[in-house]
């Protein structure tokens, strides 16, 4: 027999520059910050020194969120159509140079340059476009003339998608006609950074876009700032609910995305193999560390063992490795903090008594990394059943009738997403109905579109992102 | 080679059961065949990669101005590809019609190149059954190696699948030891599930290898396709034990496109249906690409056709 | 001769129930004065247990039939104006002050009549999302809500703090205090309508004896809160709701899809287009 098997095909590195200490970008240029505390940022995969980064303090917040205001004055003043003409811009240049930005996503953040070119850049640009035809068509979107916007919006983002989550947050802000604070997080703040060159770049007015990099105390800086007119928050539940506690009592819009444990359900009647990718996909899509990943799969028990064996065959197949190898699945965990949760979840997994599978791939030495990982035989009171893992890995859960599916999938605090697999319509529709989740994908997984609003219900937060709804998290109504 | 004819094919009413379930998200299918084709094969992997198409190569014409000389022309590429670089073993088979079978048979000598046959009044098949078993007869009495046979499309889109099996057992019957690839014409079922069923049902039936199209449709064959015949492989061999092969043709032209059906099989189905044992092109244009990139990986250099000789 | 008075009660899951503490409070009115149930956190208790039934039941009858649930409630209302206009009359508005508060109720009632088969119209759509998908984003409501009603003994504020969740099929749990009189009186015209028992419930009280319990109760999906508290109560309210990310809102507009907006969790899927 043949063992064929694929060479390595390394991404170049050369198309990015990174600088050896960032600055923060206020009022339309770095600046140096006024925080001397620096932090090394790395490279999860092999955990080399890629740059320092600046953990912003008070005086700092203060700047930027000053600059924010100034440039709400200027962006309030540019038209509508001049302010679509600047997002159109910016999606241009991310277009342009979108093989720079994916590589050094990988590098940073840990994620196969396979999703970083194909999913990341691609969706980030379309952001700016979707929302950039939004900006002077604000009047259409509700109807109502008495929506504007916050002012001053101080965004914090995840680590799982640095540069999209950013296009999420940004270019509805924008297009609204808010100006921003936006804090990246502290292991992947380089595209972010690269970013702010690219408002620069497109002439964005000075302080409309301020990109201050820093860690959890950053964070609450912005959030607690008196000037601060709206938050917007990525992250996890925990933090989500610091950050509505911290608003109690002040007049400021918040908006969270926060965790989920979604579940993925498969009927017997389902397109198996497609039913197989999509789980697949569900999970194991950038590590896992997606808020929406599809982390419990419901079987139904007519179809359990057909469908695992299908599932860990699938699996093996799965390529783990340098995240700049064109042909990695699955990249690095993004944090050495990460991996110790993922560990310290699945270990318990195994003590409650689930039957561990895990692929027989080879880990590199350097770098945080996590096998693709599946649990069968778990009860629904485990905690690999019930808490955010982050990571991939897998727990399956089985159900034997349509009514026990939504019972079970329901059965959290979570409402962010869910999936349904079956090939008869009408049992789609009715499970759709009466899933909890703010996004529901049927016969498909993972998939996201600037125009389709994203967002839970629940534990999972509240406002959408994308669509003409996620406008609205950037209006307010004016009496 | 793997089946034997009546003792191992399923029965009709086993053969139907399998059908039952043919279900097939036409987006989802597609989404994965496109993500296997970002694949990066580069470097020792695609050397590897050109010389296994080589040798998965079924050199192909079937043609009504086909002569002796096309015939000795294409059996000594096959089976010497490049007089330049002797490296390169022999293709798997050349494919012609019945009545050029013995010619070709003769040509080949005591190489290890099989001669198939088309049959059954390939492409369209629209005859008697009487005709058909008489065209294939005919192709084994003059020393074909493996025989391929269309699938009555007319019967199948009648929603006659029963007859479209009965067929299928009785070539097989006439094929006895002699190699059966059942072309499917993907181009004339057009959906995927159409595709699983007649995939299913010719596998059902006894067929060693099923076989994309004819290459006489504007639709030949596409990865989705080969996609969809490599799960009703699996699932057929997880029922009866049995490891059928499967034979792309039509409309693959280049080395790239071949390599991404390489990696879908290597993918969906392992490393050990990368034989040509197991899996086949039908082709006439592609191994001269083949042939072409295999020189530029050695030299470094982009190559042009009048290097290479006719077949 | 001895007045013969009408004694008030909450109304919850369809029935009319005195507090389970026994406790009232007097209402004093500018012309009259009562005695009112004083609810009390098990009171609570009882109407989300009540309302969770309610909203199950309410939130699955079909939009057509909600429009005519809700437009017999203007009926009902329009039969019974006189009866309601002494009871402002009592509360000190002028008879034409009275008049007009009812008529505006009425109005109010008539256009979310309407407008609970049409709301899904406005507020959901089809996205164009690229690739062979069907994306169309609509709406659930968001379950049981706690609506604080304004102290002006209105009939139409009340209606005001309550049509628009009760419209999109949410369950309301309606509190009032100074306003309890035309509350727990308009009760009785719920009653008598075809709403689902627990579908809407009226408590009367002091909303700082409960807003903790309400702020707390994981069950309650969003707090209305549509008259002014002192901040330290809405700081406590909106801490509270931080632990289960409740969904709180302060003074909230009235008119037009945005007033529906904030009762509606939105809920987009996704399905393949293919062969």
């Amino acid at each position: 027999m043949v063992n064929w098997e694929y060479s390595e095909s390394i991404e170049s590195q050369d198309i990015v520059s990174i600088k050896d200490k960032y600055q923060n970008f206020v009022n339309g240029k770095f600046q140096q910050p006024n925080s001397k505390k620096y932090i090394d940022t790395i490279s999860p995969s092999s955990e080399e020194f890629l740059s320092k980064i600046v953990i912003s303090n008070e005086k700092d917040v203060d700047k930027a969120v000053e600059s924010a205001q100034m440039g709400f004055e200027k962006w309030t003043n540019t038209t509508p159509y001049e302010r679509s003409k600047y997002l159109f811009k910016l999606a241009r240049l991310i277009q342009e140079r979108s093989r720079e930005f994916a590589v050094l996503e990988s590098l940073d953040g840990g994620k196969p340059i396979k999703e970083s070119r194909d999913f990341d850049l691609p969706q980030v640009a379309a952001n700016f476009f979707y929302f950039a035809g939004w900006a002077d068509k604000i009047d259409l979107s509700w109807g109502a003339k008495s929506l504007k916007p916050y002012g001053v919006v101080g965004q914090i983002i995840p680590w799982n998608f640095p540069l999209l989550m950013l296009a999420w947050k940004v270019a509805p802000a924008l297009a609204t006609g808010n100006t921003v604070v936006l804090k990246p997080a502290e292991t992947t703040s380089l595209t972010a950074l690269l970013f702010a060159e690219l408002c620069e770049q497109a002439g964005i007015p000075d302080g409309v876009v301020n990109i201050i990099t820093g860690d959890g105390t950053t964070g609450s800086l912005i959030v607690n700032h008196k000037d601060i007119n709206k938050i917007a928050f990525t992250g996890s539940t925990q933090v989500g609910k610091l950050i509505q506690k911290s608003l109690a009592g002040r007049d400021v819009g918040l908006t969270l995305e926060l965790g989920g444990k979604a579940a993925n359900i498969v009927y017997e009647d389902a397109a198996i193999d497609q039913a197989v990718e999509g789980v697949v996909n569900g999970i194991f899509f950038n590590q896992g560390h997606v808020c929406c990943a599809g982390s419990r799969l419901l079987l139904q028990e007519s179809i359990h063992d057909e469908f695992i064996t299908k599932l860990e065959k699938r699996m093996q197949t799965l390529r783990v490795g340098n995240p700049l190898d064109k042909n990695t699945d699955i990249g690095a965990v993004n944090s050495k903090e990460q991996l110790n949760k993922i560990e310290e979840l699945v270990n318990e997994g195994v003590s409650d008594g689930g039957k561990i599978f895990q692929t027989e791939c080879e880990l590199p030495g350097n770098g945080f990394w996590f096998k693709p990982t599946l649990f069968t035989d778990v009860q629904p009171s485990y905690s690999i059943a019930r808490e955010e893992i982050f990571g991939p890995v897998l727990t399956t859960l089985t159900f034997r009738t349509p009514q026990e599916a939504i019972e079970i999938a329901n059965n959290t605090e979570y409402g962010l997403s869910a999936g349904v697999w079956t090939e008869k319509g009408s049992k789609i529709l009715w499970t759709a109905d009466k899933l909890e989740a703010g996004v529901v994908w049927a016969n498909t997984f993972n998939k996201f579109d600037p125009a389709s609003p994203f967002g839970g219900y629940k534990e999972s937060g509240f406002g959408r992102e994308g669509g003409r709804h996620g406008l609205l998290s950037y209006l307010k109504a004016e009496s | 080679m793997n089946n034997k004819t009546g003792v191992l094919s399923f029965n009709w009413d086993k053969t139907l059961e399998l059908l039952k379930d043919s279900r097939i998200d036409s987006v989802g299918l597609n989404d994965r065949v496109d993500s296997l084709a970002t694949r990066s094969i580069k470097k020792e992997s695609k050397l590897e990669a050109l010389n296994m198409l080589v040798s998965m190569c079924d050199l192909t014409t079937l043609e009504g101005e086909d002569t002796e000389g096309k015939i000795s022309q294409m059996v000594a590429k096959a089976i010497v590809p490049n007089p330049n670089d002797l490296e390169i073993k022999n293709v798997a088979a050349v494919c012609v019609y019945p009545s050029l079978v013995s010619i070709a048979k003769e040509k080949i000598g005591n190489s290890s190149v099989k001669v198939a046959a088309v049959s059954s009044y390939f492409p369209s098949g629209q005859v008697p059954m009487e005709s058909k078993l008489l065209d294939t007869k005919y192709a084994i009495d003059s020393g074909a190696d493996e025989i391929d046979i269309v699938i009555n499309r007319k019967a199948f889109l009648e929603g006659d699948y029963r007859k479209v099996y009965d067929e299928i057992l009785a070539l097989k019957e006439v094929c006895g030891d002699v190699h059966l690839k059942t072309i499917l014409e993907v181009g004339d079922l057009r959906t995927y599930e159409n595709i699983r069923k007649a995939s299913l049902i010719s596998l059902a039936a006894g067929s060693d290898f099923i076989k994309t199209s004819t290459g006489k449709l504007s639709v030949g064959s596409s990865r989705q396709a080969c996609y969809v015949m490599a799960k009703a492989v699996l699932d057929f061999k997880n029922l009866s034990g049995l490891s059928a092969g499967i034979k792309v043709a039509g409309g693959i032209r280049d080395a790239k496109d071949a390599i991404r059906y390489l990696v879908l099989i290597k993918e969906e189905m392992g490393n050990e249906w990368l034989t040509p044992d197991l899996f086949r092109f039908g082709a006439s244009s592609l191994l001269d690409d083949v042939l072409k990139q295999i020189k530029k990986l050695k030299t470094g250099a982009y190559q042009a056709s009048y290097y290479f000789p006719r077949g | 001769m001895i007045e013969i008075k009408k004694t008030y009660k909450n109304y919850v899951g369809g029935k009319y129930v005195r507090s389970e503490s026994g406790k009232t409070f007097t209402l004093s009115l500018k012309n009259d004065s009562f005695e009112v149930p004083l609810t009390s956190k098990k009171d609570i208790r009882d109407a989300v247990t009540a309302s969770k039934k309610g909203f199950q039941n309410w939130s699955h009858i079909s939009p057509y039939t909600k429009t005519q649930i809700l437009y017999r409630l203007s009926e009902m209302i329009e039969g019974n104006k006189d009866s309601y206009i002494e009871l402002l009359i009592l509360g000190g508005s002028t008879r034409n002050q009275a008049k007009k508060d009812i008529e505006t109720a009425i109005k109010n009632i008539v256009w979310y009549a309407g407008f609970a088969d049409k709301w899904e119209q406005v507020a959901g759509n089809l996205n164009p999302v690229n690739g062979e998908y069907f994306n169309i984003s609509h709406q659930n409501p968001i379950g049981v809500v706690f609506s604080l009603n304004a102290d002006n003994n209105s009939l139409a504020s009340l209606l005001n703090s309550i049509l628009q969740p009760l419209t999109v099929g949410c369950s309301v749990i309606s509190f009032s205090e100074e306003s309890s009189i035309v509350a727990l009186k308009f009760a009785e015209d719920i009653n008598n309508s075809d709403f689902p028992d627990g579908s809407l419930n009226i408590l009367s009280g002091q909303f700082e004896n409960v807003y903790e319990d309400i702020s707390k109760h994981v069950e309650i999906n969003l707090v209305s809160i549509n008259k002014e508290v002192p901040t330290e109560i809405l700081t406590k309210i909106q801490e509270n709701a931080s632990n289960s990310v409740k969904r709180i809102i302060y003074m909230p507009s009235m008119d037009g899809i945005s007033s529906v907006l904030p009762f509606l969790e939105t809920k987009t899927v996704w399905h393949p287009k293919g062969t």
